[in-house]
């Protein structure tokens, strides 16, 4: 079922985290949808830790002959280190990422890859959707949210089916939970994301229930995209406007106090808003100071920083009009 | 491959189907009488119209073309650093891709780099534009730029600009710095010329700046400021910062103390309370400064380097080398 590498054209990581469904029905599922697409492929497991139960079925399959790698991670660093684990080792031109648990239809997964011949990233998207009512609005509350905050509008960003190019790859650190943000993240490099539709697994049914500190992370993984899309090259723009609004507020609060002073001779011994209005100033002056030092961490890295992407460079006779993509992959390679 | 060109024309481009012909032309024409190899490295900053297949095309027809393609829309300052990345020439001349700037100038620009200037700028002294909305607001920023980063520069705005390769390639380009490139060239020590340059009002397309970016210049000043003059010394810079809350702290706590010891009237908590708040605020700031020195010590901007960029070295004529 593997050929050589040479010829690889797909690779397929399945992180396994938390949830995790059995491994052999699982691999029967993805093997038909793969084999349905007539390209070689490989697989590759990566155990976010100790996954026992996983383990068991990885290894019946071995015995049963079936080939494919295991990448075991000595303890669980979350799904994005998972995936950047298994990227690593991903050798063909084409990664897939599947969940190891049943989220869309086996059947389905070939749709993702056919979607790269016009884009950079497909995505899937769990359709038609069960679900209950308040999950719904859970959803759409989580995506407007994203889309209002990063300007890319998504409607199932955790859905873990997806295909890339390689070269999307090459410009692509996750860490943290990012993995949720692949598609907001490439898009924001320049690559052409889309979203595909997949039928839902029947399978896939989350009997849990989200806890708060989940909506917490997740407000706060989309505050940190935001940071990253909007304001990382230029911090003062975003502590600047924190600052700058803060330190009005208070500075406003303190000239009508000191000439409700001077003026109306009320004594400012007594008034705790004096308090609160220098709180206010100085709390302005620390954020934007933040800022500044935000901009000399930038500044004194800005050599290592890129702020555009180069698509490719024409030119004619020298270069042969080569995409310069393609010039990137034989760099990386040699690397 | 032909000879190494000797002077690159970096012209970025966003949309300008309309001018990236007449553009081409007008350089080929002003440079071709100069005798010198050069080349042009058009830059595409993801134009959604037809600017890369023209530019393809001319790539085709010229051999000195090329055309670097950015995957998007990056901005300018990306596009002028994308362009000086690519450029291979000894002189790097950048310039707008609308056809306000005129080749001709060119000439002029690289005589003053030959005679010993680093960074020539040029200045739009009639420039074609609306008043209100683009000059005025402009001569104010230009004066508050010089007067802030110590480079008094007539037109910051100005594309049109001439820069020894060795030099602008090591100058670190981003956000918006576009228009503060010789006040960012400041920490290498430049020599700058200040030419003056026709200017054509504007022939096809529309123009894409507006005056909603006061706010922002204002915060890129400050960040010039402190990149440029205190990178290395980014402790005293903070410091600094920290005197005017320094000095009101300790004024209300002077107050305060005078008025407990001398007139025996009770301590008034607001009061003491907000001269110590302006204190510590002074403490924390300069514990900002250290941090930044941390941040210098780990980066890799080193003053020496940007030194050498500009250094010459002169031999008494005794000695052996």
């Amino acid at each position: 079922m593997i050929q050589e590498s040479k010829s690889l054209q797909i690779s397929v990581v399945i992180p396994v985290c938390e949830r995790y469904s059995e491994a052999t029905g699982l691999y029967a599922e993805y093997a038909e949808g793969l084999n349905a697409l007539g390209r070689s492929y490989e697989l590759i497991f990566v155990l976010d830790g100790p996954r026992p139960k996983f383990v068991t079925g990885l290894e019946q399959l071995i015995r049963e002959g079936r080939e494919f790698t295991i990448i075991k991670l000595s303890r669980s660093f979350g799904e994005s280190t998972a995936l950047m684990a298994g990227f690593e080792r991903a050798a063909g031109e084409i990664i897939m990422t599947l969940p190891a648990y049943h989220q869309v239809d086996g059947r389905d997964i070939g749709k993702l890859v056919e979607a790269l011949d016009s884009v950079d990233l497909a995505t899937g998207r769990r359709w038609p959707r069960v679900g209950g009512r308040f999950e719904f609005l859970r959803r759409s509350a989580f995506h407007g949210l994203t889309a209002w905050v990063t300007g890319q509008q998504y409607s199932d960003l955790g859905c873990r089916a997806r295909a890339l190019r390689r070269r999307v790859l090459g410009e692509l650190s996750l860490y943290g939970d990012q993995h949720y943000f692949l598609a907001v993240l490439a898009d924001r490099q320049g690559f052409r994301v889309k979203e595909v539709d997949l039928r839902q697994s029947p399978k896939d049914r989350f009997d849990g229930r989200y806890r708060s500190r989940e909506y917490a992370h997740r407000v706060l993984d989309i505050f940190t995209i935001f940071f990253l899309v909007r304001f990382t090259k230029k911090p003062l723009r975003f502590f600047g406007m924190i600052g700058v609004s803060t330190f009005g507020v208070g500075a406003l609060l303190l000239t009508y106090l000191v000439i409700d002073r001077l003026v109306f001779r009320n004594p400012l011994a007594d008034r705790p808003a004096l308090l609160l209005s220098s709180l206010l100033v100085v709390l302005g002056l620390q954020v934007f100071a933040l800022g500044l030092l935000g901009e000399l961490i930038i500044f004194t890295h800005a050599r290592g920083i890129k702020d555009y992407q180069v698509d490719e460079v024409i030119s004619y006779p020298d270069l042969d009009a080569e995409p310069l993509a393609q010039l990137h992959e034989v760099v990386n390679e040699a690397r | 491959m032909p000879d190494r060109p000797k002077v690159s024309v970096v012209v970025p481009f966003f949309n300008e189907e309309e001018s990236i012909r007449p553009m081409h032309a007008a350089i080929v024409a002003a440079l071709t009488p100069l005798n010198i190899p050069f080349e042009m490295v058009f830059v595409d900053d993801g134009s959604k119209d037809a600017t890369v297949p023209i530019g393809r095309e001319l790539a085709r027809e010229d051999s000195r073309v090329r055309l670097v393609k950015f995957r998007r829309n990056y901005g300018q300052t990306a596009a002028m650093a994308g362009g000086i990345e690519q450029a291979r020439g000894e002189v790097i001349v950048t310039m707008d891709g609308d056809l306000q700037n005129d080749p001709a100038d060119i000439k002029l620009f690289l005589d003053k780099l030959d005679e010993g200037f680093d960074i020539v700028v040029g200045w739009r002294h009639n420039r074609q534009d609306k008043l209100i909305s683009r000059k005025i607001p402009s001569m104010i920023a230009n004066r508050l730029i010089g007067k802030v980063t110590g480079v008094p520069i007539k037109d910051n705005g100005c594309s049109l600009k001439a820069y020894r390769a060795s030099l602008i390639k090591q100058i670190p380009l981003y956000s918006e710095m576009h228009r503060f490139i010789p006040a960012m060239a400041s920490i290498a020590g430049p020599r700058i010329a200040e030419i003056k340059v026709r200017h054509h009002a504007r022939q096809f397309g529309k123009s894409k700046y507006g005056l909603s970016r006061v706010y922002k210049v204002l915060l890129d000043l400050m960040v010039i400021k402190t990149v440029t003059t205190f990178t290395a010394r980014p402790l005293l810079w903070f410091t600094l910062l920290s005197f005017p809350l320094l000095f009101v702290g300790t004024l209300i706590l002077a107050y305060t103390m005078y008025l407990v010891l001398f007139t025996h009237t009770p301590l008034s908590l607001p009061i003491a309370g907000s001269g110590l708040i302006f204190l510590f605020s002074a403490l924390i700031l300069f514990s900002s400064g250290a941090f930044g020195e941390l941040v210098y010590r780990v980066g890799d901007m080193r003053e020496h380097e940007f030194a050498k960029l500009t250094q010459k070295v002169q031999f008494s004529p005794g000695i052996h080398r």
